[in-house]
């Protein structure tokens, strides 16, 4: 690539680098440096991710799991382990102490009943019904300590006709609940059936999106009830379920549906609503187009030298190209046109184009398709600070996706990645209940801790 | 039934939303800068959409197949819920001028331009600083302020972001191309994760009076929300590959295809979960298997093909409807897959309150989906859709800045004020009365 010229305003970027750059993050102060956290998640990736984005703001989190440890521990690729711990918890046990305490018994739920007397939020993963039959639910606790934010995620909520069902929530199972796997996945030919093309079907998302954005939600709303909690001194229970939250991020597909019933079919990678909008291939892989604007669709037109042949200086409206006939259409031309570059020269191309083309600053967006290894090497995120190994005294140098935002005041910030199972029994039992080595060995002795 | 949630839909509107008395402005189009702040304005923030005049928002344009709903794009309608809508031209002046004053009475500020732009224009965070130390002051964009990216001024979107991210590469089946997904996700996810910064802020800013500058990517959100990937790809100098409906880390975990031809997700793996599922299918011998009994070991890529296999063809005996109930019965999470249609008519959706209908006065009544966080005393809730370029202008010039109607129609006549475009989606519907939700002047 050609060398970088600096743009005229480089002089902001290095001022707002200044304030903001993740490589200071540990100098400055934490938002939540005086919130307790209790994160008792069974089995959910969600109530962990929700707990960790709070870990990562400075909150004081407190994850308590049976003794022997929780399931999502053993959650990892292929089953591959890093000194005992699933490679998925390696990214979510982050800055959180972590106990163990058997809430089976009745001695351990009179400890949760004090750890939760001291905290400020409680999140929790359980099927419905299993907190208040323990005596935990937030009636209970929240007599004790009328302050607590307790948080719920589950597969389907704290009422309505479905919350009575006993399974737990696993994010492939709510990405199928929410209605975007219906209409993601390549499309099955006319003819053809899914046993020939097992491919063809919906399809869900690699990442654990759903439990990512039910737990993102969960902080929504514990911040949101925080702020509400300073003014009144009131906690309260706050409900989410994993295929609503996911199903949020839908866009128009109930409205097109209630208004002229069609169904949100599969468009393989184009998009139902955007033109000039989807992946498209290339010598060595593929890349995204996208110019929402019409001059930028003729900007890729010209760019891939067809601008005269297709007519493009004709054109006075995007409106026709989103009709599915033409997406089809033009996709079957474009897709000789974009196979002649590489992913990088399509791209050069693109940037070039923003220079010196006809239509010149306007220019249509190309990026390639990279593999998460790609991903990960790009110098890019790694100078914005993605991708800085935490140094864990148990786990050793940790790749952890982290400055996922900058801030000047408060960013969040990873401190260490994980702990084994009740590695933090000492000093949250002591912190909390004054329970020293004697106390503790009873309890564990008795299966308590 | 948690009592604590009963009657919580037919009591909502007796308790406010917790975020009343904050304040919101954003001068935000398409996805990733709006989407946020109707989550503010859903918990019950005021939320104060700036849009350039005539056109505004591009997203008023766009529509899936040609369908709008009333004019208007159904997308923005989606995204842009329960704020108000004002129409100032920021490139001049006394638009910015009063953007400032605007911004001396917020609390929050949100942008999606490209990076430098609030510095040209003369609201960037420090001129903004000095009018409202404690502003939380939020810049959205696909690259951020600096770095290689944002300095190349790359143009981004959602799409982008799926393909530079890996997102797009380990969500499609094995040896198949790279899959986009249907919705935005990358966008609306970072949208999201915004707002969990910007209440982290006000938190810090209660305590200290301090406020802060955020910088958001899309691209660095989604990134943190892929997880596992990243330790995996350090460890074993491997890259991830994609699996298709199968989930990596967790097994059994899949989608299947069944006897009515609907498809079916499921997932047992826990121990009573997975001894579950087999004794429904009758082979409960199963969970005794050396290759099977223990999670991690039924982890290996191999062993995890042969259960599922398993399933696979047994799921093909069942309809849909019966692993779903099986699923109940036998303790492990199972589910027919739900399209647009469940979420139309699914009493569920429904009785929570999730899926409601609107009651607009200028688009009147259609369904939506409420913000899907349930919160026993303080209810968020999604109230109206979307107006006109410029609709509230004198609502909020009048009751916020202070102007009278004189003055508010000078800022029109020189231009810094503005209303819509007689165009698609920036003017009212075509069956507006001329008067239904206007605030001021009717």
């Amino acid at each position: 690539m050609a060398e970088h010229k600096r743009p005229k305003w480089a002089a902001w970027a290095d001022h707002i680098r200044s304030l903001d750059d993740p490589a200071k993050n540990f100098e400055k102060p934490e938002a939540l440096d005086d919130l307790v956290v209790l994160d008792l998640s069974s089995r959910s990736m969600a109530g962990c991710f929700c707990s960790s984005l709070l870990a990562e703001l400075g909150a004081e989190t407190i994850r308590i799991e049976p003794p022997g440890g929780d399931l999502v521990r053993t959650y990892s690729p292929g089953g591959v382990m890093h000194r005992g711990t699933g490679l998925a918890y390696l990214q979510e046990g982050r800055n959180k102490y972590h106990i163990t305490l058997n809430l089976e018994k009745e001695e351990g739920r009179e400890i949760l009943k004090c750890l939760a007397g001291a905290a400020d939020v409680l999140i929790e993963t359980y099927p419905t019904g299993v907190m208040e039959e323990w005596g935990i639910g937030y009636e209970e606790l929240s007599k004790l300590n009328p302050r607590l934010i307790y948080t719920s995620i589950s597969a389907f909520g704290r009422f309505g006709p479905e919350s009575g069902r006993r399974q737990y929530d696993y994010d492939n199972v709510s990405q199928a609940r929410s209605g975007i796997q219906y209409g993601t996945g390549e499309i099955l030919p006319e003819g053809k059936t899914y046993d020939e093309m097992p491919y063809a079907v919906p399809t869900k998302a690699g990442p654990w999106i759903a439990w990512a954005v039910s737990g993102t939600f969960g902080a929504m709303g514990i911040l949101a009830a925080l702020h509400y909690r300073c003014q009144t001194g009131e906690g309260q229970a706050i409900d989410i379920a994993s295929p609503e939250a996911y199903e949020r991020l839908h866009d128009y597909a109930l409205h097109w549906y209630a208004d002229q019933g069609v169904l949100n079919e599969r468009f393989g990678n184009l998009d139902t609503a955007l033109w000039l909008y989807g992946f498209f291939p290339t010598k060595d892989g593929g890349v995204f187009l996208g110019g929402l604007r019409l001059e930028m669709w003729k900007a890729f037109v010209d760019i891939i030298g067809k601008y005269e042949e297709w007519g493009a200086e004709e054109w006075t409206s995007l409106a026709p190209f989103m009709k599915k006939d033409w997406q089809l259409k033009y996709q079957a031309m474009i897709n000789p046109e974009t196979m002649k570059y590489t992913s990088e020269e399509l791209t050069a191309k693109s940037v070039e184009y923003a220079k010196t083309g006809r239509l010149a600053p306007i220019t249509t967006v190309v990026a390639p398709i990279v593999s998460p290894a790609d991903a990960m090497k790009d110098e890019v995120w790694r100078d914005r600070g993605i991708f800085t190994p935490v140094q864990d005294p148990v786990y050793g140098s940790i790749v952890c996706a982290q400055a996922q935002w900058k801030a000047t005041e408060t960013p969040p910030r990873t401190k260490w990645v994980c702990r084994p199972v009740g590695y933090d029994n000492g000093f949250i039992y002591l912190k909390y209940l004054g329970f020293g080595p004697g106390r503790l060995k009873e309890l564990s002795d008795q299966g308590v801790i | 039934m948690s009592a604590v949630f009963a009657d919580y839909v037919k009591n909502k509107y007796s308790r406010p939303g917790p975020l009343k008395g904050i304040r919101v402005l954003e001068v935000c189009t398409l996805l990733f800068g709006p989407a946020g702040p109707s989550f503010l304005a859903s918990l019950g923030a005021e939320v104060i959409k700036i849009e350039l005049p005539p056109m505004g928002d591009v997203t008023r344009s766009l529509n899936p197949f040609g369908w709008f709903y009333k004019e208007q794009g159904p997308m923005f309608m989606h995204i842009n819920t329960s704020k108000y809508y004002m129409a100032l031209d920021l490139h001049i002046d006394l638009g910015q001028q009063i953007f400032k004053e605007l911004c001396a009475k917020a609390d929050v500020v949100e942008f999606n331009l490209r990076p430098a732009v609030t510095n040209r224009w003369n609201i960037g965070y420090e001129d903004i600083m000095k009018v409202n130390p404690g502003i939380i002051y939020v810049e959205k964009n696909g690259f951020g302020q600096w770095g290689l990216y944002a300095e190349q001024d790359r143009p981004s979107n959602d799409g982008a972001s799926q393909a530079l991210s890996g997102y797009a590469w380990m969500s499609s089946f094995p040896g198949r191309p790279p899959l986009k997904q249907s919705i935005w996700i990358c966008d609306v996810y970072g949208a999201m994760m915004a707002e969990v910064a910007v209440l982290a802020a006000l938190h810090h800013r209660k305590k200290t009076g301090k406020g802060q500058y955020i910088e958001m990517s899309q691209t660095e959100n989604i990134m943190r929300a892929m997880g596992w990937v990243w330790p995996y790809q350090q460890m074993t100098g491997k890259g991830v590959e994609p699996a298709g409906n199968r989930d990596q880390c967790i097994c059994p975990a899949d989608t299947f295809l069944c006897k009515d031809d609907l498809f079916v997700a499921l997932a047992a793996p826990a121990p009573d979960e997975f001894l579950g599922l087999c004794r429904a299918m009758g082979r409960p011998e199963l969970a005794e298997d050396p290759r099977f009994k223990e999670h991690t070991t039924r982890l290996e890529v191999e062993n995890a093909l042969a259960i599922l296999k398993i399933i696979a063809d047994w799921a093909r005996t069942k309809t849909a409807a019966e692993i779903e109930e099986l699923g109940k019965q036998y303790g492990f999470a199972a589910t027919r897959l739900h399209s647009s249609k469940d979420m139309y008519e699914d009493p569920h959706r429904r009785a929570r309150g999730f899926v409601k209908e609107i009651d607009d006065p200028l688009y009147g009544r259609y369904p939506d989906h409420e913000l899907p966080i349930m919160m026993s005393k303080t209810p968020p809730k999604h109230r109206w859709t979307v107006r006109p370029v410029g609709f509230d202008n004198d609502f909020i010039m009048t009751t916020i800045l202070g102007r009278n109607q004189a003055q508010i129609d000078e800022l029109y006549m020189h231009g810094v004020l503005g209303r819509w475009k007689d165009a698609q989606g920036r003017r009212p519907p075509s069956d507006w009365d001329g008067k239904s939700g206007a605030i001021l002047r009717r």
